[in-house]
């Protein structure tokens, strides 16, 4: 191996590939505060979103992304803002259980005004960020890497050049001990008979079929027809005909490794291996609950351009033709369309992958971190409650 | 086999009745490779499909080596192959007949 790794090493063991500085507010109203401190301070990030607490069906399932999310391993600290409710407390509870050693909290209850909030947090920010700073990189080993394998904005070439070359660059990173998870239930649709015939275990491969038809069974109860949907109107454009066809060059991205298991949505991914997670086709749904689920580091094949980006993951992007590429290369990574230009080979570009994953691990920023680019959405299943 | 750069269109699997166009394709032109021998039939723009071998309607589109769709009209050997042509056989209201 011609480089070494080097990684964050957390209290608890897990490996931080960044070392950030989260301010996440616990209710939606929180963002412009936790935004601001961010701006202010010497490096802090921070990400808004629109939950104010409601108990719906849903609660579980944002407390898991939230709480995930502080914890994720690329965080050196995470400094929560709160009105000190019950749940709001147990988000900060669930963090420190997933292994977040710094969890600091401005409590609205207590500090009154968002004025001293915005005082206190940014004094609090800088410190943590100097704190942050005085720690060093260690050698590190494969298991360090989670990997997030994404894909948006997919055309025709999507399955003949970026997201094989993601597969190559997969089974190079489980092989050596590493864990790469595909995800996007919706985009595996079609192609789920193939990832179960690699599973380890027949009970992994029937798992993976039945969350597809779990998600099958819930669009045709609701009497949706994906058509124009699935495919999007510019996978359509792209030559992209139908959800199968768009499955099955999605799968690619997981290369030709057997499967080791399946997660639920933002799942904490603790072990080597190729995995499957439930999550949504929604770009930034997906990407927020890979986050929450402790993966480091993200591979985002796209076919038509985005700039979406993570707070605390580095996203990497890797483009499907050269046209796109050309056009915008200040969101492109790496431009996969060589392959089908004739000028590289998949194996080709599958290793300038890998090498550019360990770049990227090994502190070189992503263009989606150079950007600023730093999204964040809750992934829901139903209508909101308001309580 | 030509190098990727001499080709027009990417045969995927062997089992497949479609390929891949590398560059748009006019109505007209002859694709004379990796032992196929048709004539475009329609302006197909990059990217898209075109139907290497008859497809009768009803009958499964497959690329990849896998079935991705089905015909919902006959397509004739050089046809775009798409949404005009072609349906899903899941998550679509028009079921398999």
């Amino acid at each position: 191996m011609s480089k070494e790794l080097t990684a964050f090493e957390r209290s608890d063991g897990r490996w931080g590939l960044r070392n950030h500085v989260l301010i996440l507010p616990l209710h939606s109203a929180f963002s412009a505060t936790a935004r601001k401190i961010a701006d202010e301070s010497d490096g802090a990030v921070a990400v808004s979103h629109d939950w104010s607490g409601e108990i719906d069906g849903d609660f579980d399932r944002i407390v898991k992304t939230i709480s995930g999310f502080a914890a994720n391993p690329n965080n050196f600290a995470t400094i929560f803002i709160t009105i000190g409710t019950p749940n709001e407390l147990g988000i900060i509870e669930l963090a420190r259980k997933h292994g977040l050693s710094k969890a600091e909290v401005l409590n609205v209850a207590e500090l009154g005004s968002m004025g001293k909030i915005a005082e206190i947090g940014l004094q609090m920010a800088n410190s943590l960020l100097k704190e942050a700073k005085a720690v060093s990189r260690v050698s590190a080993p494969w298991s360090a890497i989670k990997l997030g394998q994404e894909c948006g904005g997919s055309d025709a070439l999507s399955g003949i050049t970026a997201n094989p070359a993601l597969g190559v660059a997969s089974d190079r990173l489980v092989e050596l001990g590493a864990s790469s998870v595909l995800g996007e239930t919706t985009e595996i649709l079609g192609a789920e008979h193939l990832l179960a015939a690699r599973a380890i275990t027949p009970e992994i491969g029937a798992q993976i079929v039945e969350t597809v038809a779990r998600y099958e069974r819930s669009i045709n109860y609701e009497g949706i027809d994906m058509r124009g949907a699935q495919p999007s109107r510019g996978n359509i454009e792209g030559g992209l005909t139908t959800l199968e066809e768009k499955s099955l060059g999605a799968a690619k991205k997981a290369g030709s490794a057997q499967f080791s298991g399946v997660f639920e949505f933002a799942d904490q991914v603790t072990k080597p291996g190729l995995y499957f997670m439930d999550t949504p086709g929604h770009d930034t749904e997906q990407l927020t609950g890979y986050g929450a689920g402790g993966i480091n580091v993200i591979v985002f094949t796209t076919g038509r351009g985005t700039p979406t980006g993570s707070a605390i993951v580095p996203t990497l992007k890797v483009a499907t033709n050269t046209t796109m590429a050309d056009a915008i290369p200040d969101l492109i990574d790496l431009n996969a369309g060589t392959i089908a230009d004739g000028l590289k080979t998949l194996n080709d570009v599958g290793g300038e992958l890998f090498d550019l994953i360990l770049e990227v691990a090994n502190g070189q920023l992503t263009k989606a971190e150079k950007g600023l680019h730093h999204e964040f959405s809750l992934s829901r299943m139903y209508n909101t409650v308001i309580r | 086999m030509l190098p990727i750069l001499m080709r027009k269109v990417l045969i995927l699997n062997e089992k497949d009745n479609i390929a891949v166009c590398l560059v748009e394709l006019a109505i007209g032109e002859v694709i004379g490779q990796d032992g196929l021998n048709l004539t475009i039939q329609s302006l197909i723009p990059r990217g898209h499909k075109v139907a290497t071998a008859a497809i009768a309607k009803n009958e499964g589109i497959i690329k990849y080596g896998e079935r991705m769709g089905h015909a919902t009209t006959d397509i004739k050997v050089g046809e775009h192959v798409h949404t005009h042509n072609v349906l899903g056989d899941r998550l679509s209201t028009e079921q398999v007949v």
